[in-house]
């Protein structure tokens, strides 16, 4: 028994043990969570602030496992929960167990916005988080293309199935509508369509649910704002100014109505020519990077022009499923930063008490 | 971002609606003072504002104001639920923050005219 060494031991140890990202070490960090010392093996509970690639998760482990083994500790295991799975919660008694709302926006039509949404949806689901993908472009739906898959929303027990496509439970009006006949309302209908949307699908327990807006600052827009305390809005835009122009108009209003910007997305970063490798900025490059810093708003990353996302969208097989592609990567990058923005302004939603 | 609650007490211990802000101010509300600067049209039309309170057949009174419930408006404004009915009120939260009544504020706010 007096080989057994003691918690305060092992956090010692762990004090000579730093996160990559942070630079900083793991116990002033405040990632310990627990140590448990049996006779026959320790258990060490890590909980990261912010979400991290796998691959950074299982080296942190093994380097924790290796600080704590030269203390000649036999069985070290070491559980690292990542806050993707589980942010924070936002409140609406719309969608209860929604933890949060993300709003996919741009000032312009055609940046690309749709394709975004759909892949940061299929982004998020791969960290490990419960993701649903909401259409709110009645008028010109293309998520359950993007998405792919023939299932149909049926009604079970008084609310809406939604349909599930690699992994993602998704809701548009596109489902509802013949190919070839078009949405043609006006406002009320819209927030009318919005509430149905949120309330009447059966979404369960998500920990995001994003949606995907139409362009501009329109009914639907206003509509959502007002209904549930969105946790905030991503901004796609292209790199040249015409488009960045609009987007401040997105901006603008997100603030007005008090709704956090998570940050700022470039797509069409770029393109790699794939006869010869040469990189052309067909759009120019880095406007939104430099359009971010300036007004302080985080940039999330960009995402290149490549023929192969067109070609995958289009086959309703989502470019982020392919875990090996560099453009999957660049997904996986522009979610990781937002699951980190999420987790630092959800904290900030006003809450009720009636106690 | 302009300036939001941190939280909201609807019955706070002085028969008050409490904010605490994100910058750390607090502020305390009496039912009477928020529901006499109702925001909705109908209020805002009718001068003086309509007594809910009692309402016209003053037997039908449904005893001492307050809130029965509240929900945010996005995440820009408070919806109150006001016992007496009452409910098309949207108070945003430059509103409220415009209105606290404490001493601080009440002069800044003369400061101002």
């Amino acid at each position: 028994m007096s080989s057994r060494i003691s918690p305060q031991q092992v956090l010692e140890a762990l004090k000579g043990v730093e996160d990559a990202a942070q630079q900083k070490d793991i116990v002033s960090l405040g990632y310990v969570k627990d140590i448990e010392v049996t006779s026959d093996r320790t258990v060490i509970v890590i909980e990261m602030k912010t979400a991290a690639p796998p691959k950074a998760n299982s080296q942190l482990a093994a380097t924790i496992r290796k600080a704590v083994e030269s203390l000649g500790v036999q069985k070290v295991e070491v559980e690292i929960a990542t806050p993707s799975a589980s942010p924070p919660k936002t409140q609406s008694n719309l969608i209860p167990n929604v933890k949060n709302t993300i709003a996919v926006a741009s000032g312009k039509g055609g940046v690309g916005k749709s394709t975004v949404a759909a892949n940061l949806a299929v982004a998020l689901n791969r960290q490990g988080a419960k993701v649903g993908l909401m259409d709110t472009d009645v008028y010109g739906p293309s998520v359950p293309a993007l998405m792919g898959g023939k299932q149909e929303p049926h009604v079970v027990e008084g609310k809406l199935e939604p349909p599930v496509e690699w992994g993602i439970k998704i809701i548009s009006m596109g489902y509802f509508l013949p190919e070839d006949e078009a949405v043609i309302w006006r406002g009320p209908m819209l927030h009318k369509t919005m509430q149905q949307f949120l309330g009447d699908v059966n979404w369960g327990e998500l920990d995001y649910l994003v949606m995907d807006l139409p362009p501009g600052t329109g009914d639907i827009q206003l509509s959502l704002s007002q209904t549930i305390p969105l946790t905030g809005a991503v901004i796609v835009s292209t790199p040249q100014d015409l488009a960045l122009d609009v987007a401040w108009k997105a901006i603008a209003m997100f603030k007005k109505l008090n709704i956090p910007i998570l940050g700022i997305v470039e797509n069409m970063s770029y393109y790699v020519c794939p006869h010869c490798g040469v990189r052309e900025d067909i759009f120019g490059h880095g406007g939104a990077k430099a359009a971010a810093d300036r007004l302080a708003m985080p940039f999330l990353g960009e995402i290149p022009l490549d023929p192969k996302i067109r070609v995958q969208s289009d086959a309703g097989r989502p470019i982020a499923l392919d875990l090996n592609s560099p453009l999957a990567e660049a997904y996986q990058s522009v979610a990781r930063a937002l699951a980190e923005q999420v987790t630092r302004v959800g904290q900030e939603i006003p809450q009720i008490m009636t106690e | 971002m302009a300036l939001a609650p941190r939280t909201i007490r609807l019955h706070g211990e002085g028969n008050d609606l409490v904010i605490e802000w994100a910058d750390g101010h607090h502020s305390s509300y009496s039912y009477q003072y928020l529901r006499d600067r109702c925001p909705c049209a109908t209020c805002l039309d009718s001068e003086p504002a309509p007594s809910w309170e009692s309402g016209p057949l003053p037997m039908f009174g449904s005893g001492p104001l307050k809130p029965e419930k509240a929900e945010l408006v996005g995440r820009y404004a408070l919806q109150i639920y006001w016992s007496d009915g009452h409910s098309s009120g949207i108070y945003t939260f430059d509103y409220l923050r415009d209105l606290c009544p404490c001493a601080d504020c009440e002069s800044a706010r003369e400061n101002v005219q």
